[in-house]
């Protein structure tokens, strides 16, 4: 077996480590046998999402991500498509604002890809802290880092999770991220897949069934560590003595 | 004055704090009073070595000169150096300042200190929790520059961001650069930034990188281009001098011998400060007409020599001792000291983002010799609360450096197990540095690097010098 990762643009979108969700999507295939081909797609080129099994989309300064909205426009019909044909797609931050209708900066209108029914609007107090989520999709919680100056407002779509400690989508709404069919779109990095490989093994089984069949299942691995990266920060922000220290600090 | 009574202990914020309590604008007042010129450096990466380059290079010219501590670089920090510096009545005798000023403090810094000259090391990938991304950094940097027209930029023409500043701002400048290629593969991450026109938003053309987005660039499309610098290093080489004899090899000496080798080595290592007396391979090069047979291992130091070179010429110092001062630079900076404890060559490295990361796991694979390597990475405020930079970092050239054990501590040692995790390279972690320490310097490779970011750098220097007294530098009991 075999999946085919595209990553989309990492010339341009490649913040916070985003390395690191390839890495683990790669690492946790190879770890079971399984082979892992990342295509990157370096703005301007042709991208044949026929031949993808998952896509990232990253992170990108405002600067960035204006100049990414014009090789969208390119892609936008046939990356719908993919999505509706239940493609898998893990889109962090700058990238989960891209899926959007539009993301409006202080001073520009970025038009996103319109696969999501949400829209962003920039504020100017960022939104920067860990970040901890409860999901329905999962037992264990996820953690992360978010750090955006946007307000994503995702109207009836589903979110990734609840927010346990942190900010989320507009720092009022107490949810963050989406989920719809296939895609995972988030402002959790830290990046995201190595501390909660419940969600990497959840877009690679989705990945895989697609293309080989309902009956793939994922072997377990073993995750100790991951567990106890996880583990850490959770046990950090549900001790509410330092949920006070540290929030003292940040406004003093 | 009572605020240089509280001066006490390590923290050298607070007599600023109350300093500006008293009279708000005492900054201004206080560096109006500098007799000759006041520096301010700035940027991600080489702020505290070029700062200090540029100290010690007027110190040698008989100038007075005030300096901000290490760290204090922020708007109480610098007020504090200032106060610090006064006589009894208040006044201020100083030739020259040098001071270092946070990117983020520059916006309230340089309209009250209105510097005569302002150099930018680099604007580079760092702490992006604090600054969010590294064009909110370059636009902080921009309003800084903008608020003092009358001050003279010294740049790095290099780096594409540093240079953007010479359209966006009306100041004089001078530039400076390196056009040979001196940055192994390892230095130059594979992550860069801005490397899009700053004019027209085209894919920049790269002749070489140097290192992140640093490189001889142009565009393709508008035609801008790296310019010809006006300061330059030339025939760079890293000259690979056989290991001074104060190594205690331990391969080759007696058990006995290596004892009272290591004593004398480490009574060398303290008297000279952290100075790298064992270093292998250090380089030379001309700057102007001026050979320089220098400490520096590593060009990122060439760098920050060059940078003060160039504000010193555009500031028409004297400058006749300054090639003497920079071959008895110790580049060191307390930032890498080497100790001598249980007969283990123990050296701390403090490496705080991921291009400062990537020059240490380079510097650990030029020496081919047997190590163990701690890594400790914390999350605090100061270090920077976003650990993602990590996963930045070239981590996967460890596999092959020669290393018997790995061991993760600090806050966010399971992130950094992670990291090594998804390389395929084994380590452990713990959360007793001492123990560690002192475990693998009595039965290790006798050769320990302890790579650690800011927060844990201090303590950590105390701890090691305290095991180096404990020991003597020799084999423990």
């Amino acid at each position: 077996m075999k999946l085919s990762i595209g990553h989309l643009y990492p010339d341009l979108l490649n913040l916070y480590g985003d390395r690191g969700n390839i890495q683990c999507f790669c690492k946790r295939l190879e770890w079971r046998g399984i082979e892992a081909e990342v295509i990157p797609f370096l703005s301007g080129s042709r991208i044949d999402f026929s031949k993808l099994d998952i896509v990232l989309l990253g992170g990108g300064s405002d600067r960035e991500q204006e100049l990414v909205c014009q090789y969208m426009k390119e892609i936008k019909s046939d990356f719908k498509n993919y999505v509706e044909d239940n493609g898998v797609v893990l889109a962090v931050c700058g990238g989960y604002q891209l899926l959007g209708k539009y993301y409006k900066t202080d001073k520009k209108m970025i038009e996103g890809l319109e696969i999501l029914d949400i829209y962003t609007e920039w504020e100017p107090e960022r939104l920067i802290r860990n970040i901890i989520l409860n999901s329905p999709l999962f037992s264990a919680p996820i953690v992360g880092f978010e750090n955006h100056g946007g307000r994503t407002y995702i109207g009836n779509h589903t979110p990734l999770g609840k927010v346990f400690f942190g900010l989320g989508n507009t720092g009022k709404s107490g949810y963050e991220g989406v989920v719809y069919k296939n895609i995972i779109a988030t402002y959790l990095h830290g990046p995201l897949l190595p501390k909660n490989p419940q969600v990497c093994d959840y877009l690679l089984e989705r990945a895989l069934k697609r293309k080989y069949g309902e009956d793939i299942k994922l072997e377990k691995l073993p995750d100790r560590l991951e567990q106890k990266a996880n583990n850490y920060i959770v046990g950090r922000y549900s001790d509410k003595k330092y949920v006070l220290k540290e929030t003292i600090k940040r406004y003093t | 004055m009572l605020i240089k009574k509280l001066n006490r202990g390590s923290g050298v914020t607070l007599p600023g704090y109350v300093a500006r309590l008293i009279d708000p604008q005492i900054l201004s007042v206080m560096s109006g009073m500098v007799r000759e010129k006041t520096i301010v450096t700035m940027g991600t990466n080489g702020k505290t070595t070029t700062n200090s380059i540029l100290y010690h290079a007027l110190k040698a010219e008989g100038k007075t000169v005030i300096i901000n501590r290490t760290g204090a670089n922020m708007l109480n920090g610098i007020i504090s150096a200032f106060v610090l510096a006064t006589d009894r009545k208040g006044r201020l005798h100083a030739d020259y300042a040098c001071i270092e000023v946070d990117e983020i403090a520059s916006v309230r810094v340089l309209p009250q200190l209105k510097p005569d000259c302002a150099l930018l090391t680099n604007i580079s990938r760092d702490q992006l929790d604090r600054f969010g991304e590294v064009d909110i950094t370059y636009n902080k940097i921009k309003t800084a520059v903008l608020s003092v027209p009358e001050t003279k930029l010294i740049l790095n023409c290099d780096d594409i961001l540093s240079y953007s500043l010479t359209q966006d701002c009306q100041n004089s400048y001078v530039t400076y650069g390196i056009s040979e290629q001196i940055f192994d593969d390892i230095s130059r991450s594979e992550v860069r930034e801005s490397i899009f026109c700053r004019s027209c938003g085209k894919k920049l053309s790269y002749d070489f990188f140097h290192y992140g987005q640093l490189g001889i660039y142009h565009c393709p499309n508008c035609g801008l281009k790296r310019p010809e610098p006006d300061y330059t290093a030339e025939n760079i080489v890293l000259h690979d001098t056989a290991r001074p004899s104060a190594k205690p090899s331990a391969g080759t000496m007696e058990k006995g011998q290596c004892a009272a080798a290591s004593a004398d080595y480490a009574a060398q290592v303290s008297l000279s400060a952290g100075r790298p007396v064992l270093s292998d391979r250090m380089y030379s090069f001309t700057l102007g007409s001026m050979e320089i047979s220098s400490q520096a291992r590593s060009p990122y130091n060439i760098y920050n020599t060059l940078s003060a070179y160039a504000a010193l010429c555009a500031l028409q110092t004297p400058m006749k001792k300054f090639k003497q001062t920079i071959e008895g630079f110790d580049y060191g900076n307390n930032r890498e000291s080497v100790f001598m404890i249980n007969g283990t060559r123990v050296q701390l490295h403090l490496a705080k983002n991921p291009i400062g990361f990537q020059q240490k796991i380079s510097l650990v694979l030029k020496d081919p010799d047997p190590k163990d390597v701690i890594i400790q990475i914390n999350d605090t405020y100061q270090d920077g609360e976003d650990i993602s930079w990590l996963w930045d970092v070239d981590f996967q050239y460890l596999a092959n450096a020669n290393a018997a054990t790995i061991t993760t501590n600090g806050t966010r040692r399971h992130d950094m197990g992670l990291r090594l995790k998804y390389e395929d390279i084994p380590c452990s972690s713990t959360t007793d540095l001492r123990k560690t320490v002192e475990k693998l310097t009595a039965e290790g490779t006798k050769n320990l690097y302890v790579i650690v970011n800011y927060s844990g750098l201090y303590r950590t220097n105390h701890m090691l010098t305290e095991l180096q007294a404990i020991t003597k530098g020799g084999s423990a009991s």
